[in-house]
């Protein structure tokens, strides 16, 4: 009796699922860290305005935190059940997602790299064939950062130098953090790194260690933080400890609590990752790829630092991408 | 706790205690997901929901066996990351054979559970206390292990484990079951798990009884620990590395599970079964909810929702019951 029912609900879900599947055959499956950051909010504002333009469909997941890797592995296996188009993942690291992405890869979904968290040689060992990466060259985005302070405080500055990284293992945080201090070191050798410390992408985490190297190092003169959330927990620490006008502090990512911290002053400069770009970009190399046609294995959108000024004059031409 | 009239022992009417009302949230929203999705309902499906169940089901078996007896074990998480990680570098920093994964992993649980067992009943430190300093120095001995990189790459033999889909069936459901299996045996109809659950409901007639209640404890720990070791295993198997955040808060969500199993949070009163019925309550609530695209801040109101419900009835019906 309850075999039969449940069999007569399974053929009528069968049948409905089929008819559905041919609707939406041409729904994009975007899997993304979390929400609760500006920057995936900016990403998903480019995925909307970019599947509009080209007029698809798609179906946007997160999790609760950047942090919570096996429920985005759950949800990348439950997204494989609606048999999406193409899959774009920014996965939370570098191997989390490789058993659910080998599993498209065989279903013949393509596979998205969403802002460069995969490594490409491990995701073909583990069977995934990855269509393109997109995003921000991550040590490019570090160096510009070195750059910029290098151009405030001068090539023959010295001084010690604090770098905030991100998610101890998180590959994005860790290029970032290099690129920095490989530029650094090579522009201005004077400026010594005196601690790189993993903030985890935690605005107060990244407050207690400006601290604590305050502490030890009271004569700071530049922090770099790997992203804008812990760039500002860098600011607020060091204006608390009444030095904030004497660091020059930099993030990375461009978002909008950053722009507004820079615009008065206190966050000295932001390398912009725009990545209202990389989502819209994202949706259109993929339908690109769905097309047939042949895009470039990893697709570079550029950085942009922001600082006061470049703000003010607003003539800069990618400021339109800036969220 | 709250039949006080009656304060002698009752264990065999408490033995096969599962919440009825439990299974019929279960099936109704099962229907209700059938009826909202048409994904919901498929093979692969519903051994996906097993799937993204196992690790934290495993979990929650050691956390029932803990607070029927009146614990507490908040390690589990941590404990849970420390095992994946150990089993992962005996075999690939140490290049140990593959077997040595699997001890490892079970050995870094166990012993954990152990030394929680031996603080809480030898030193008398609170459970709440002990364990939760071993949330700290396990994730943080995890963390060392690794550098706080995943160890990435294991030998087939353990990916199987994780990966292998024996007649279709991915193997931790077949772990998760089996482990299900006999330790709701061991709780419903052994003597051991009889002593737990008298312990749970009154610890003095427990030891009127001659029950050694010290090293009765001591064992349940290391038990917990133990599922937490095999829970460890899952996860490393299935993503193929020792990943030291491996496990984060899971402990909560593991006690939730057992909860809204029946498990009653001041002892006395659980069964795996129950426990098992909780489990899949979430997993059926964030698959369904991963499938209609609905946002994880909305899961994590739905699965606090469901918790207060599913006792509130277990409270309400025990009410006309006595009346």
């Amino acid at each position: 009796m309850r075999n039969k029912l449940l069999m007569a609900v399974a053929a009528g879900l069968v049948a409905s699922a089929s008819t559905a599947a041919m609707a939406q055959d041409q729904i994009y499956g975007v899997l993304m860290k979390t929400l609760s950051n500006p920057f995936w909010g900016a990403m998903e504002e480019g995925v909307r305005d970019g599947a509009a333009t080209i007029g698809v469909e798609y179906y946007l997941q997160a999790v609760e935190s950047d942090q919570a890797a096996e429920p985005q592995l759950n949800v990348c296996n439950t997204m494989l059940e609606r048999d999406p188009a193409v899959m774009i993942t920014a996965a939370i690291n570098s191997t989390i997602l490789l058993p659910c992405l080998s599993r498209a890869t065989e279903m013949g979904i393509p596979v998205v790299d969403l802002d460069g968290n995969l490594d490409h040689e491990i995701a073909e060992e583990a069977g995934v064939d990855i269509a393109f990466t997109i995003g921000s060259d991550n040590v490019a985005a570090g160096a510009q950062g070195a750059e910029y302070v290098v151009t405030v405080l001068g090539q023959d500055a010295t001084g010690p130098v604090l770098v905030i990284e991100g998610l101890a293992g998180n590959i994005t945080g860790q290029r970032r953090a290099q690129g920095f201090a490989d530029r650094l070191a090579e522009l201005a050798p004077g400026l010594e790194i005196v601690a790189s410390l993993p903030g985890d992408w935690d605005r107060g985490r990244a407050a207690n260690i400006t601290n604590d190297i305050l502490t030890r190092n009271p004569d700071l003169v530049a922090i770099f933080a790997a992203n804008d959330g812990m760039a500002l927990g860098a600011v607020e620490a060091a204006y608390a400890a009444g030095v904030g006008d004497d660091i020059v502090i930099v993030g990375v990512d461009g978002n909008s609590d950053a722009v507004e911290s820079i615009q008065e002053g206190r966050l000295n400069a932001s390398v912009a990752q725009l990545p209202y770009l990389v989502g819209a970009q994202a949706v259109e190399f993929a339908s690109a790829v769905l097309a047939g046609e042949e895009t470039p294995e990893f697709i570079q959108v550029p950085t942009l630092v922001l600082t006061q000024e470049i703000l003010e004059e607003g003539s800069e031409p990618m400021l339109q991408y800036v969220r | 706790m709250t039949t006080a009239p009656d304060a002698a022992p009752k264990p065999r009417q408490n033995r096969f205690y599962f919440r009825i009302e439990s299974l019929v949230v279960l099936v109704v929203l099962c229907i209700v997901m059938t009826l909202l999705s048409p994904f919901f309902l498929s093979t692969s499906n519903i051994l996906n929901i097993l799937l993204a169940t196992a690790t934290i089901g495993v979990l929650a078996i050691g956390a029932t066996y803990v607070i029927a007896s009146a614990g507490l074990d908040l390690s589990l998480g941590s404990v849970l990351g420390l095992s994946a990680v150990f089993g992962a570098f005996l075999v690939d920093r140490l290049g140990l054979p593959w077997p040595f994964g699997i001890v490892g992993a079970l050995f870094a649980g166990f012993a954990a559970g152990y030394v929680n067992g031996q603080l809480i009943t030898r030193l008398r430190i609170p459970a709440f206390i002990v364990t939760l300093g071993m949330l700290g120095i396990a994730r943080g001995l995890a963390l060392v292990i690794s550098s706080g990189q995943a160890i990435y790459g294991l030998p087939s033999e353990l990916v199987y484990l994780g990966q292998g889909r024996p007649f279709g069936i991915p193997m931790p459901v077949i772990i998760f079951f089996l482990v299900a299996v006999v330790t709701h045996y061991i709780l419903a109809h052994t003597k051991y798990g009889k002593h737990t659950l008298v312990i749970g409901d009154n610890e003095q007639a427990a030891r009127a009884t001659g029950i050694q209640v010290e090293r009765h404890r001591r064992s349940l720990y290391a038990f917990s620990g133990l599922m937490a070791g095999i829970a460890g295993l899952i996860f490393m198997t299935r993503v193929n590395a020792g990943d030291p955040t491996a496990g984060l808060n899971y402990e909560l969500t593991a006690i939730t599970a057992a909860i809204i199993g029946g498990t009653n949070l001041f002892g006395g009163r659980g069964s795996i079964f129950g426990t098992m019925i909780g489990a899949l309550i979430m997993g059926v609530l964030q698959n369904g909810l991963n499938l209609m695209a609905v946002q994880s801040y909305y899961q994590q109101m739905a699965i606090g929702a469901v918790l207060i419900f599913a006792v509130w009835l277990d409270q309400f019906n025990r009410k006309v019951a006595t009346r």
